[in-house]
């Protein structure tokens, strides 16, 4: 088992119809990671839920309103870059850290994903 | 509960088609007895008869052949009789209840492998959360990887592995994984989520690193509240018996 490095996850909750400048805000989110050099954002759609405003997630006729769950891991230094940037994206919702320990697994290239995730 | 000796036999004739709320009625019956932790009923479905209507229901003419005649029959202590008797009551809208003193010679019941009902059982402690993140494309000998990865969990009899897929995402790769109305995507984000003790995470991610090609493995130590089946926790306290 090689040393465990440690890092951080982010998770922003929010909902699906969440906008950010007339876009979905969890594809804002994921292109801002991007920008930002941030090594992954994965983003979740929930089946049902409910949060802080009491009103129940789950697909609508018109509209879906399916809780929205985006998960970035990376080192301390890039989520505490992060944080204020969605934090300021999002209007409500809610942020949750912690901390975690990271296997990086890259078989087919050399030992360098570790330093520098982004290969595009 | 239930023993030898003086008991009260309750008979109640209904209809097959009388109803109760939408379903029928001595289904209903049938299920408020179970409930009720009653020993046993019987429903038997009778060839012929006729009730307080004054209309013969046989078989042997069409018409008459709808509405046959139901008998639940069932054998309790009086005290639990007295309690049931008031719902039963109400319930049959249409029919007739009797109640007999009847004498249990008799009352064998097979050893159950497992009682239905135990009550939950609450654990509480430190376990080890692990996310493996993943591609759905990814495989492994052919299967998908995400697949793979499950089975060999289980064999490893890890507690508990699920395998979410996100609708979003880029990773270390750089691609986006992305679905969209006119795109469907065959290579979207997935993450299997595993909570278990730290020493069976840790020997997972042994063989994960096998299998896995290009990927990210993220460890956390979290709390966890288990609610577990009596039963499950009786099976395991056989198994090993200083277990607590």
């Amino acid at each position: 088992m090689p040393a465990l490095t440690p890092a951080r996850i982010l998770r922003l909750h929010f909902c699906e119809h969440d906008r950010y400048r007339d876009r979905p805000l969890h594809e804002a989110v994921v292109d801002k990671c991007r920008d930002m050099k941030i090594a992954g954002a994965t983003v979740y759609r929930g089946v049902e839920g409910y949060g802080q405003t009491a009103e129940i997630h789950r697909s609508g006729v018109l509209a879906s309103h399916h809780p929205i769950v985006v998960t970035v891991v990376d080192s301390a230094e890039n989520i505490a870059r992060l944080l204020p940037v969605v934090e300021e994206m999002m209007d409500k919702g809610l942020i949750a850290i912690s901390d975690v320990e990271v296997i990086r697994i890259h078989k087919s290239g050399a030992a360098h994903a570790e330093q520098n995730p982004d290969r595009t | 509960m239930l023993a030898k000796g003086p008991a009260k036999k309750v008979t109640i004739y209904v209809n097959e088609d009388t109803r109760h709320h939408t379903g029928s009625l001595y289904e209903a019956i049938l299920t408020f007895l179970l409930h009720k932790g009653v020993s046993g009923a019987t429903a038997t479905q009778a060839l012929a008869g006729f009730g307080a209507h004054q209309v013969i229901h046989t078989p042997k003419i069409e018409e008459l052949a709808e509405h046959p005649p139901i008998r639940i029959e069932f054998v309790e202590t009086a005290g639990k009789v007295d309690e049931l008797l008031p719902t039963l009551y109400d319930m049959v809208t249409d029919g007739l209840i009797e109640v007999q003193d009847t004498t249990v010679v008799k009352l064998a019941t097979k050893e159950k492998k497992s009682e239905p009902k135990h009550p939950h059982v609450r654990k509480q402690g430190q376990a080890r959360l692990m996310r493996i993140f993943l591609g759905e494309a990814d495989k492994w000998h052919g299967e998908p990887l995400y697949d793979a990865i499950v089975q060999r969990l289980r064999m490893m009899d890890i507690d508990g592995a699920t395998v979410y897929r996100g609708i979003l995402g880029y990773g270390a790769k750089g691609h986006t994984h992305k679905q969209s109305f006119w795109h469907y995507s065959k290579d979207l984000p997935i993450m299997i989520s595993v909570v278990d003790t730290t020493e069976k995470v840790a020997a997972a991610v042994g063989v994960l690193e096998e299998m896995i090609e290009d990927g990210l493995i993220v460890i956390s130590d979290v709390e966890i509240v288990r609610l577990i089946h009596g039963h499950d926790l009786q099976e395991a306290a056989n198994a090993s018996p200083h277990a607590s």
